[in-house]
């Protein structure tokens, strides 16, 4: 598993050079010069020279790509263009919010999920499983943007069931806040979800093992709990361990409508604002996120398969 | 090794059981009934002064921090009145020296950073102010507020080239900037400006303890250490910020004098009682107007703008509150803006740079009444010249010719022109920022100048690139708003000052000798009718060439509850809240 380990660490080298490249390039094209925005309404040329000269843009594109390079190997970003804030630390401050909230709702969607997803499977063509299906594409066809506008002013405003807005770091405050957004966050995609996992299921329930358990009279719960969802873990846990990492960067319309300090809503104003030093640690950040994923996903199938083997036998 | 799996499970129910403690009561936080809940619209950038230039930074900058002068809050006219300064400065016979005499015994707030005294603040003295404003001034800063410095005090421009070279040295004795004594400045400027003064007003110039700026180096910007009303207890300046009363505040009243109807307003029923009246502010930030403005209605927002979305929820005809608040006892203010939205011509353009009768007859063209009520809900009036009202220079009788709209004018100037028709006049690059609001102004603007014939070539950009191109003088034609940073006349004419053109506040780069001239004279002169007759003058001559399409000016409608007290609102001053009062019966209620 090492030496598969370290292979994979080696191959992310050039994908995250790949990324790197297009994200320098993308911002020299259409990023916009930030200095204008870093001086003021009152910049005089001379400031805006001198800045430009301060931040390296005066150097030619490769060398200023070198220094992106040593940003990434060393992992510090510096200062925001925006706000002067460290990068490092804007990250940090970002990744205890945005967990709050992505972690519970993946993990609650994920076990409601499944659970429906193997009710549904089990009465499969029956009307519980067609209202379920119909459900789930309904669900699935409301934007978020309604679900956050529905539940602020009829479950927190109207019947004050939870606070309309905001966010406290202290427990257990924290879950009083995040209550509704985790809620709106598990019925935005737990429709998708249920379907994935039903398809999944299904698929294992037209297997050969399922009849003989049946033939040898295995009752009906067992063979789904036993060995219907024991089969399917592949499929499952290739969605939960690919998403995991990805968790870390937030949902930015939840972030945003309800005032939750997480990495969703820092990376959208380090785009507004064409703050560079931010999109690059955020862009390369997610990168390593997802490389992450991969190998973590490849990891679990050999403890979920035990016929994957990192030798390739 | 599915067994291994089976034990991570466990872990995977935990979230359902945090989640369903969040049913559980939340537990009561220390706010008293003399919170202040207010919020913010934007996240903070930071509480470092010399990079306060957006409103909401500055506000609360100036919640911690203060100047050598503030704003009287309740006088119209705006007036600036000392702050830790003991009195209005002395001014030299020549007008370019002023002498400020420092309150003694002001305190800063208590900070570890004071390792000499044991975490207690020391007093501010007259060398503090000199620091504050070097750093203003050091180019390694990158202050955005060193233009309200520039080329205005005697040695300082030199300072900050030196300092360009070499460390710079903040001892280094400066002939318009000294400390006479420990509590006394006097600062000499270059030439006599009758807008100086306002610079002492502004976040910029907020006074900082050095000891704070070296303690806490790079996160000095996240630890406040002024002399002002409040201390900061929490900050989450992507979320929450909590102020606390400052117990080592010196004593300062609540006025004792306001405009005619403040009586009225009960506006002086606190006079002369010692400020600060609250012991907390608490301040959420919203990135969006849908919760701040749930967060009003249900009383936990103290007050609030009106979002253009919710308008008709909190005003009915003829702007006055709609039943439903009135009911609630919540007050309805407006109020002004110190502002102008418009259209600016680029001048450098070979096109529409040269043809004053084509910028005509585009602002004849331009209706600006259907514009307030699409794009303001009716909170706007049009505006005739660069100056808005409530500001010395402001006609209110002048009638801009060239912003009435008439459109068979705008027709025959067209023509004379030499485009009858539109004819022969290539589309128009308008540059605009990509997003929605942006989207609907421009296709106004086009629906505008689609009777004349002439089309809009529509670029849009993200606000970087947008700002980059505006101070490139790139485009044509672009539509933005100015907000007055002070309030005199000059902050709206110095957009027309040849020697601010781009990538300097002249945006059009419009440039007018005669305009010039008036410009310069006019700054050197205190307020009067004598100046006031040339910032009209100099309106007659911008009218006339043109250089933007004079929109509107915008107003501001505020909404209270009713148990805050002594709310007045104020363009300029940043820390009003050290004023107001809240009522803790009227708030159980």
């Amino acid at each position: 598993m090492t030496v598969y380990l370290l292979r994979k660490l080696l191959g992310t080298i050039p994908t995250i050079f790949g990324v790197a490249l297009i994200v320098f390039l993308l911002f020299h094209v259409v990023g916009g010069d930030p200095t204008y925005q870093m001086l003021g309404k009152y910049a005089t040329a001379e400031q805006v020279a001198e800045l430009r000269h301060q931040l390296g843009f005066d150097q030619p594109l490769h060398r200023q790509f070198v220094g992106f390079l040593r940003e990434i190997v060393t992992f510090d970003f510096g200062e925001s263009y925006a706000t002067k804030q460290k990068v490092s630390r804007m990250i940090l401050d970002g990744i205890v919010p945005s967990l709050s909230l992505t972690l519970p709702a993946f993990f609650l969607t994920t076990l409601i999920a499944v659970v429906i997803g193997l009710l549904v499977a089990y009465f499969r063509g029956r009307w519980i499983d067609r209202v379920t299906v119909l459900l789930c594409v309904l669900g699935m066809s409301v934007p978020v943007l309604a679900y956050i506008l529905f539940g602020q002013y009829f479950l927190a405003y109207r019947l004050q069931l939870f606070p309309i807005a905001g966010y406290d770091p202290e427990w257990p405050e924290r879950l009083v806040y995040l209550a509704l957004p985790i809620l709106i966050s598990v019925m935005v995609s737990v429709g998708f979800s249920v379907r994935f996992y039903r398809t999944a299921l299904i698929e294992e329930t037209s297997q050969d093992y399922v009849r003989t358990a049946r033939a040898k009279g295995l009752s009906e719960p067992r063979i789904y709990l036993k060995h219907v969802l024991k089969n399917s873990l592949v499929p499952i846990v290739t969605n939960v361990v690919m998403d995991l990492p990805l968790l870390v960067l937030g949902a930015f319309l939840l972030e945003k409508f309800f005032g939750i300090p997480g990495l969703g809503g820092i990376t959208i104003n380090a785009v507004h604002d064409s703050d560079f030093q931010v999109i690059k640690a955020m862009t390369i950040f997610q990168s390593f996120l997802f490389i992450l994923g991969n190998v973590l996903t490849d990891v679990a199938y050999t403890l979920v398969d035990p016929r994957v083997s990192f030798d390739g036998r | 090794m599915h067994r291994r799996f089976h034990d991570l499970l466990p872990l995977l129910l935990v979230p359902a059981l945090m989640l369903s403690a969040g049913g559980c009561t939340p537990r009561k936080k220390t706010d008293t009934a003399n919170t202040l809940n207010t919020y913010q619209p934007s996240r903070i950038k930071g509480l470092d002064p010399i990079y306060a230039d957006d409103i909401y930074s500055g506000t609360e900058v100036k919640r911690a921090y203060e100047g050598l002068l503030q704003y009287h809050y309740l006088k119209r006219p705006y007036e600036l009145a000392p702050n830790l300064a003991e009195a209005m400065p002395e001014v030299s016979a020549d007008g370019r020296s002023y002498t400020f005499k420092l309150k003694k015994g002001v305190l800063f707030q208590d900070d570890p950073c004071f390792k000499e005294t044991g975490g207690q603040g020391r007093e501010l003295t007259a060398d503090d102010v000199v620091y504050s404003f070097l750093r203003l001034v050091d180019p390694r800063l990158v202050s955005t507020g060193w233009w309200v410095l520039d080329g205005k005090i005697e040695g300082l421009n030199e300072w900050r080239e030196s300092a360009k070279h070499a460390p710079p040295d903040y001892t280094k004795p400066i002939t318009g900037l000294q400390a006479l004594d420990r509590y006394t400045v006097r600062i000499t400027l270059v030439r006599r400006s009758a807008q100086f003064l306002f610079a002492l007003a502004m976040p910029f110039t907020s006074i900082v303890p050095r000891e704070a700026v070296q303690h806490y180096g790079k996160e000095f910007l996240n630890h406040p250490v002024g002399t002002g009303p409040f201390r900061m207890a929490e900050f989450d300046r992507n979320s929450r910020l909590v102020w606390v009363k400052n117990p080592t505040y010196r004593k300062e009243l609540y006025p004792s004098e306001g405009e005619s109807g403040d009586k009225e307003a009960g506006l002086l029923e606190d006079a002369g009682k010692p400020i600060p009246f609250l012991d907390r502010i608490v301040v959420q930030v919203f990135d969006e107007t849908h919760p701040q403005w749930l967060s009003f209605l249900s009383g936990k927002l103290d007050a609030t703008g009106i979002p253009k979305d919710n308008f008709a929820e909190a005003v009915g005809g003829n702007h006055d509150l709609t039943p439903e608040l009135q009911k609630k006892g919540i007050r309805l203010h407006k109020n002004p803006g110190i502002d102008i939205v418009r259209t600016t011509f680029n001048m450098k353009d070979p096109l529409v740079g040269r043809n004053k009768l084509l910028r005509q007859a585009i602002s004849l063209a331009y209706d600006a009444e259907p514009y307030i009520e699409l794009f303001f809900n009716g909170r706007a009036i049009p505006a005739q010249g660069p100056i808005p009202p409530g500001v010395a220079g402001f006609d209110p009788d002048f009638k801009n010719p060239y912003r009435q709209y008439n459109l068979e004018k705008a027709k025959e100037l067209l023509a004379k022109a030499g485009y009858p028709g539109g004819k022969g006049l290539p589309p128009l690059e308008y540059s605009a920022t990509a997003d929605g609001v942006s989207r609907q102004t421009t296709e106004y603007l086009q629906k505008l100048l689609a009777p004349l014939g002439i089309k809009l070539k529509v670029n849009t950009y993200s606000w970087p690139e947008f700002q980059a191109g505006v101070k490139n003088a790139r485009g044509q034609l672009w539509s933005y708003a100015w907000n007055a940073d002070y309030p005199d006349a000059e902050n709206f004419l110095q957009l027309f000052y040849s020697k601010n053109a781009s990538p300097g506040p002249n945006d059009a780069n419009y440039s007018n000798p005669e305009f010039d001239r008036l410009y310069e004279k006019a700054l050197q002169l205190q307020d009067g009718p004598e100046r006031t007759a040339l910032y009209q003058q100099m309106v007659r001559i911008v009218v006339e060439d043109c250089p933007w399409i004079f929109a509107v000016h915008r107003s501001i409608f505020s909404l209270v509850q009713p148990w805050v007290k002594n709310y007045k609102r104020h363009g300029f001053e940043h820390n009003a809240m050290k004023y107001y009062r809240v009522d803790p019966a009227l708030k159980k209620q």
